[in-house]
C-alpha cells in the first residue's frame, strides 16, 4: 500500500502581537495515511486539527517538520493536483450558481469543455443538487452549501480528499448523505482525511483515528484496536425466546461475569432517519 | 508540473471577479451617468452674441462634467473595489478552496487585479461612447449656430474657418480619447496600489485610506521634487534624494493630468499617450510583483 499523506514532526507556532512567546498550535505531530484509507483526526475545538489540515494544503507554513502528499512537499502547488478540500463552514461565491461554482473550480484545475461539463453533471447528481444547479449559492441552505463544497472538492477526481468538519451544522439527513458519500469515495479507493469532533460519525466511517489534544497527538491507531474492549464479548441474537436467553445467561454466569443483558438500543439518529424517511414516502394527507 | 504563472487560470479568476462585480450591480452607475449626460446635454449657455463667444464653452462644460463623472467612478471603484476583494475572500474562506486547488498565488492576485481593471475598462468604454455620442450631437448643433452667426455678422472665409476649427477642436477628438486613456491608466495604477496594500493590511479601511493618501502624494510629488531642485540649485541633498526615492516608488500622478489639457481642447501627441501607457504598465507590474512577494508568504 502506498502512502498518500506523510506528516513528519510537524510544529506550528503562531506569533501573537504584544507577546514575546509564540502560541504553539501544533506540537510535533507525525502521521501517515495509506492510500485508500479513511483517516479521522479528532479532538476538541482549538486542538490544532484545522492547522494540521492547512499545513497539509500549504495554507500555513510549518515552523518545523514537513508535510507530503503522494511524495510531494505540500508547499508546492503541484501537490494540490491530487487533493480536494472542503473547508469548515464553507462559503463560496454567492453570486455564482451551483453549476457555475463547479465550472469555476474545474477550470482552476485546468479542466474544460465537454469533459468538465460531464463531470459537473455527474457531481450535481452525486450530491443531489441537480435541481438547484441554476440557483445562486446565496439562496442555498447550509446543507446544500456543504454538499456543493464536497462536489467542488471532487471536481478534478482527486486521489486524496480532505474534509474539515464535513457535517458541522448539517441536519441528520444531510449528515447521512455526506457519510454515504465518504463510503462511496472509500469504495473507489480514494483516500479521505477528515477532522471532526463528532465522534460517532468518525467511528462509523474511519479506518484509522488520531486523537489530538492541545496540539499533541495523544493516541493513534486503527479504529478496531482503539475502541474494542479486549476482555469483553458481545453476542446479538434475533428472535431469541426468553427461555433461550435465560439458558445462555445461566451458562455464561457459571464461566464468566455477565455485565449486561437486554435489548440493544438504536441510536437517536437512526430513529430520526427511519421516522423521516417513512414519513416522506407517505403521500401528504 | 504547474508553471509559475498560467494565463488560463488567471483569466478564470479574472472573469469570475468580473462576473462578481457585475452582479454586485456596479454598472448601475452607468444609468446615473447617462442621466447626468442627458441633463448636461440640455443645459445651454447664452452664447448667441457671436461666434467668438462662449460657444465652445458649452462643449467644454459637457466634457468636464462627463470626464469628471468618469474620474469619480473610476477612482472610487479602483480603490474600494480592489480593497474589498481579497479581505472578502479571506473572511468568507473562499480563498481556502481556491488556493487548495493547483493555483499559484500570483495567478490569483493577477486574476483579481485584471478582473477589476476589466470592469473599469468596460465602464469607461461605455461612458466614453455615451460622451462621444453626446459631444458629436452637441458639436453639430453648436457648429450650425456658430456658422449662422458668422454669416449674419459678415465674417470672411478665413474668420469663418477659424471659428469652425475652434468648435472642432472642442468636439470629439483623438486627443480627447487620449485624455480618457490617461484617466484609465491612472486608475490601473491605483487599483494595483490598492492590491498591494490589501495584501498586508488588516482592514479594508486601512487599504482605502492608504491608497487615497498615496494618490494624493502622487499628485504633488512632482512639484516637491521641482521645488527641492530649485532650492538646491541642482546639488544633491538628503531631501532631494529622499524625494527622488519617493518619486520612484510613488508614481507622479500629475503626469496623467493631460486629461485636463484634452478637455481644454489642446492636442495630446501620440508619443505622450505611449509614454503614459508605458509608465502605467511598469507601475502596475511593479506593484503586482511586490504584492506577490508579500502574498506568497501570507498564512491563512
Amino acid at each position: 500500500m502506498n502512502t498518500a499523506v506523510e506528516i513528519h514532526h510537524l510544529v506550528k507556532d503562531f506569533r501573537t502581537p504584544m507577546t514575546r512567546k509564540p502560541f504553539r498550535a501544533v506540537d510535533d505531530i507525525s502521521l501517515t495515511i495509506k492510500t485508500g484509507e479513511v483517516y479521522g483526526l479528532i479532538g476538541p475545538n482549538g486542538s490544532g486539527k484545522s492547522t494540521v489540515m492547512k499545513a497539509l494544503l500549504g495554507l500555513v507554513r510549518p515552523t518545523s517538520g514537513s508535510c507530503q502528499i503522494f511524495g510531494n512537499d505540500s508547499l508546492r502547488v503541484d501537490s494540490r493536483h491530487e487533493v480536494g478540500f472542503l473547508p469548515e463552514n464553507p462559503y463560496f461565491y454567492k453570486h455564482l450558481s451551483g453549476e457555475e461554482t463547479l465550472r469555476f473550480y474545474g477550470k482552476l484545475c485546468g479542466m474544460r469543455g465537454k469533459k468538465l461539463q460531464t463531470r459537473i453533471d455527474e457531481l450535481l447528481e452525486l450530491v443531489s443538487l441537480d435541481k438547484a444547479r441554476k440557483r445562486r449559492l446565496g439562496g442555498y441552505s447550509k446543507g446544500m452549501l456543504q454538499r456543493i463544497g464536497l462536489a467542488q472538492a471532487l471536481i478534478q477526481k482527486p486521489q486524496l480528499v480532505i474534509l474539515d468538519e464535513p457535517t458541522a451544522g448539517v441536519d441528520p439527513i444531510g449528515s447521512r448523505q455526506i457519510r454515504d458519500l465518504i463510503f462511496e469515495l472509500r469504495d473507489q479507493g480514494i483516500t479521505v482525511f477528515l477532522c471532526s469532533h463528532l465522534l460517532e460519525q468518525v467511528q462509523e466511517v474511519c479506518d484509522q483515528v488520531g486523537i489530538i489534544f492541545e496540539g499533541k497527538m495523544i493516541k493513534e491507531g486503527s479504529l478496531e484496536e482503539l475502541i474494542s474492549v479486549e476482555n469483553q464479548t458481545e453476542i446479538i441474537l434475533q428472535d431469541a425466546s426468553p427461555e433461550l436467553i435465560a439458558q445462555i445467561e445461566a451458562l455464561a454466569s457459571s464461566e464468566a461475569q455477565v455485565i449486561r443483558s437486554g435489548k440493544p438500543r438504536t441510536t437517536l439518529e437512526r430513529l430520526f432517519l427511519t421516522a423521516t424517511q417513512s414519513n416522506s414516502s407517505q403521500p401528504p394527507s | 508540473m504547474s508553471r509559475l504563472f498560467s494565463f488560463h487560470r488567471m483569466m478564470v479568476i479574472s472573469s469570475s471577479t468580473f462576473t462578481q462585480l457585475v452582479r454586485m450591480k456596479v454598472f448601475y452607475f452607468l444609468v446615473v451617468f447617462v442621466l447626468a449626460i442627458l441633463v448636461a446635454h440640455f443645459f445651454k449657455l447664452p452664447h448667441t452674441s457671436g461666434p467668438e463667444s462662449s460657444a465652445h464653452e458649452e462643449l467644454r462644460m459637457l466634457k468636464n462634467a462627463t470626464i469628471g463623472a468618469m474620474s469619480l467612478f473610476a477612482t472610487i471603484f479602483a480603490i474600494t473595489g480592489t480593497a474589498l476583494l481579497i479581505p472578502k475572500d479571506i473572511e468568507d474562506r473562499t480563498l481556502y478552496s481556491i488556493l487548495s486547488k493547483p493555483v499559484p498565488r500570483l495567478d490569483y492576485l493577477a486574476g483579481k487585479l485584471l478582473g477589476i481593471i476589466s470592469v473599469i475598462f468596460v465602464a469607461m468604454f461605455a461612458m466614453d461612447l455615451v460622451m462621444t455620442g453626446a459631444l458629436e450631437l452637441r458639436s453639430n448643433k453648436v457648429m450650425n449656430e456658430v456658422l449662422t452667426s458668422a454669416a449674419q455678422q459678415g465674417y470672411d472665409a478665413e474668420a469663418t474657418e477659424a471659428a469652425r476649427q475652434e468648435v472642432l477642436r472642442h468636439g470629439s477628438t483623438w486627443s480627447l480619447q487620449a485624455g480618457v486613456l490617461a484617466l484609465f491608466l491612472k486608475t490601473v495604477i491605483l487599483a494595483s496600489l490598492a492590491l498591494f496594500f490589501s495584501t498586508f493590511s488588516t482592514s479594508t479601511l486601512f487599504t482605502v485610506i492608504m491608497s487615497f493618501v498615496v494618490f494624493f502624494i502622487g499628485h504633488i510629488v512632482g512639484d516637491i521634487r521641482e521645488y527641492l531642485e530649485l532650492m538646491n540649485n541642482g546639488e544633491t541633498s538628503i531631501g532631494s534624494s529622499l524625494t527622488k526615492a519617493v518619486g520612484i516608488i510613488i508614481p507622479d500622478f500629475a503626469l496623467f493630468n493631460v486629461t485636463d489639457e484634452a478637455i481644454a481642447g489642446k492636442t495630446i501627441p501620440l508619443s505622450a499617450a505611449l509614454r503614459l501607457t508605458l509608465i502605467a504598465v511598469v507601475y502596475a507590474a511593479l506593484y503586482t510583483v511586490i504584492s506577490w512577494f508579500i502574498f506568497a508568504d501570507k498564512e491563512f
